[in-house]
């Protein structure tokens, strides 16, 4: 049963087309990166999985069934726009958007004291929202959509704002939900962070889907034909009929081939040719490449 | 989901009674009100007429008789030099002395076939109480020369001219009670106030809230787990029920204070505060009703604009429906019962208020109060069926502020 699954959704606002044909399906226990340039329809998509908005067409569904408030109980929604009471004591605050989740008050209380703890930041508990830094506040919003233990978290662009440190607190701590079997959806545009974390990916441009499925998946579908090398002495097997491109550092190469299987002949020319090779790497494109390669092919992104 | 609304509205009453602020307006407001009326009331009460006049007059007894009448008179306590009879330098003397304000201002009376003409001459031209004084001293002081130059009696002028007070007693519920209006009056205004003053706190606080809500960005969050009319529910009834516990304090106090010995002293012994039951349960309902009609106005707006600066502009909404109350207040004090107050006190926006303030001051017919309460239920439902609706999508709405075309539209979304 998939957790998550969208078919054919589609949302405009007045004239404008936020989303369109969307599809994708979300499964228990992984990392699903919902990726696009500013503007793309990340959070609109988003905010009809949480029941925000609803879909012109098409169908939602949760936990295997079509959108109902209810399931809205096992879902974590941390928006790109983060909010607290800026006057309520960081632990009132926490007990409060727990019991709103439908936690009675002893255990939000208990399980607010135990989140704390995880994320460090126990000195704040009995501060007021507003006496704490901005990166304590995002643990806290951070923490607040996890009292309920949601068997879905969606997150809105999570690490916008964080420094590195809290960065690498957050991925880590979502990478061990994601290995207690919850589902994970996050939207971001910043592709390093989903290329290390992520099982699967849906690339959205312009409302539309571009690219979607398991990393695997949409990385194979992309030849490997860049090489990198490091070399000494002659480098003129670069001049090979199957080499398109070539970038000439000191002492090393970017090469990108007009085909995948041409790398062994390029190699072999190299090595006949007397070169030293010490590296000799064929490399499948980067999810940034991709990203750049299908969001720019679809001509300007919006900004 | 009523626990939801519940939790929303318990959250707003416990942040809101937490304040500094709840407990300063509690305490503040209606010792300034309370002070204030009574101050003003006293001093209407004791305050006489103290000009420094001269009297001029060929008739030497009518001049000392009002000289008398002036310095001694119910509501005068002036100072008075007669001159009688004048010479022909009289007239320049008394003008120059006023004009460099060694007097206020003087009187020349002029007989004309047996009328007296009287022309009151001075520096301000507003001055009120001085001429009234002068204006029933002078009519008590020509009756009271004629009757003396008929020949009766100086005692029994006396008696005749003493001034005659008036007793007034009410029915209510088939009893006949001493009433003292001036305590009727007292205790009706100072609830009116409390009233106006609790409305208006509370309503802004509800649009305070939620651009609070809108700029500290909480809604998105809010909004995965609870409905936005959950929301607005919720936070309707928290402050509105931080606004009935204020007025609770109030009553309960204002009750301790008309029972306890000391009130009539602070009264400055004649006035004395008391509440009856009915007066109390018809201030507590306006005051929810009222509080419902402009905190749902104030919702909207709220939804509507993105800033406590944008909401300044606004408040002119709600200020001015309320305002209105203040200018009918006078006559519908002086005839609580007239086709003009009862017509106002059916007005959705005034109901409050001015129906409140009628049933405090007169009994008005059960039909007039059944009336004001089904229109103003009806309109209640009205703002608060629209509020939803633009809360609804105003809310999510940042940055621009929406045109009423827009609003409109909002209103269709369902």
């Amino acid at each position: 049963m998939s957790i998550v699954q969208l078919e054919h959704v589609r949302k405009v606002y007045d004239k404008k087309v936020a989303v369109e044909d969307l599809s994708f399906s979300i499964e228990p226990g992984t990392m699903f990166g919902l990726l696009g340039p500013n503007g793309s329809g990340k959070t609109s998509s988003i905010r009809m999985m949480v029941g925000i908005t609803m879909p012109d067409s098409g169908v939602v569904r949760l936990f295997g069934e079509p959108f109902k408030r209810d399931a809205l109980k096992r879902v974590a929604y941390l928006p790109e726009e983060r909010g607290l009471y800026k006057k309520m004591k960081v632990i009132d605050q926490l007990v409060f958007l727990g019991q709103l989740r439908g936690l009675d008050e002893a255990t939000a209380l208990k399980r607010s004291h135990e989140w704390c703890e995880r994320l460090q930041i126990t000195e704040a508990i009995p501060k007021k929202t507003e006496e704490l830094s901005k990166g304590m506040q995002q643990k806290i919003q951070f923490i607040s959509t996890l009292l309920h233990e949601p068997e879905l978290i969606i997150m809105d662009e999570p690490f916008s704002g964080l420094d590195p440190v809290n960065a690498t607190l957050l991925i880590d701590t979502m990478l061990e939900l994601r290995n207690e079997g919850r589902a994970i959806l996050f939207s971001t545009h910043r592709m390093d962070q989903v290329e290390k974390m992520c099982d699967a990916i849906c690339l959205i441009s312009r409302g539309r889907p571009v690219l979607s499925g398991t990393m695997r998946e949409v990385k194979s579908r992309y030849p490997r034909n860049r090489v990198q090398m490091t070399f000494e002495g002659d480098a003129g097997f670069l001049r090979d009929p199957a080499v398109e491109e070539a970038r000439l550092y000191n002492g090393s190469a970017e090469i990108r081939l007009k085909d995948e299987a041409a790398a062994q002949q390029v190699l072999a020319q190299a090595v006949n040719g007397g070169t030293r090779i010490t590296r000799f790497e064929v490399m499948e494109p980067t999810l940034e490449e991709i990203f750049i390669q299908e969001v720019g092919a679809g001509g300007n992104v919006d900004a | 989901m009523p626990s939801n609304t519940l939790l929303i509205a318990k959250r707003e009453y416990l942040e809101r009674v937490r304040t500094k602020s709840f407990l300063v307006t509690t305490m503040l407001i209606p010792l300034l009100m309370g002070g204030g009326i009574l101050f003003s009331v006293v001093k209407s009460r004791h305050s006489k007429a103290a000009s420094h006049i001269a009297v001029v007059a060929a008739d030497t007894d009518l001049a000392l008789a009002l000289q008398d009448e002036l310095e001694h008179g119910k509501d005068s306590a002036m100072q008075v030099d007669v001159i009688s009879p004048p010479t022909g330098n009289t007239r320049q003397a008394v003008v120059d002395e006023t004009a460099e304000k060694q007097i206020d201002g003087f009187l020349w009376i002029d007989m004309d076939k047996g009328k007296p003409k009287a022309t009151y001459t001075s520096i301000s031209s507003a001055d009120i109480s001085t001429t009234q004084a002068i204006e029933s001293s002078l009519r008590r002081a020509i009756v009271r020369e004629g009757m003396k130059r008929k020949g009766v009696d100086a005692g029994e002028i006396k008696l005749m001219m003493a001034p005659v007070e008036l007793e007034t007693e009410t029915i209510k519920n088939g009893e006949i009670s001493k009433s003292d209006t001036m305590t009727a009056f007292f205790g009706a205004y100072v609830l009116f106030f409390l009233m106006y003053m609790a409305v208006m706190l509370h309503g802004m606080n509800v649009a305070r809230s939620i651009i609070e809500e809108k700029t500290s960005r909480v809604f998105e969050v809010m909004l995965a787990t609870v409905r936005p009319q959950e929301m607005m529910t919720g936070k309707l009834l928290g402050v509105g029920a931080v606004g009935l516990t204020q007025i609770g304090i109030w009553v309960l106090a204002a009750l301790g204070l008309s029972a306890a010995p000391m009130a009539s002293a602070a009264g400055a012994g004649a006035i004395h505060i008391s509440f009856s039951a009915g007066q109390i349960i018809a201030f507590i309902g306006y005051f929810v009703m009222g509080f419902l009609l402009y905190s749902g106005m104030a919702a909207a707006i709220g939804a509507m604009v993105n800033s406590e600066q944008e909401l300044q502009q606004f408040n002119m909404v709600i200020a001015l429906p309320m305002a209105a109350c203040m200018f009918v207040l006078v006559p519908v004090i002086s005839d609580p019962n007239s086709p003009f107050s009862r017509i106002i006190s059916l007005v959705p926006t005034c109901t409050p208020l001015i129906m409140y303030l009628r049933i405090a001051i007169s009994n008005p017919p059960w039909y007039d109060i059944a009336a004001s309460v089904v229109i103003l239920l009806a309109t209640i439902y009205g703002v608060l069926w629209l509020t939803a609706r633009i809360y609804r999508v105003g809310i999510l709405m940042y940055g621009k502020r929406p045109t009423l075309p827009e609003i409109l539209k909002w209103l269709k979304y369902s």
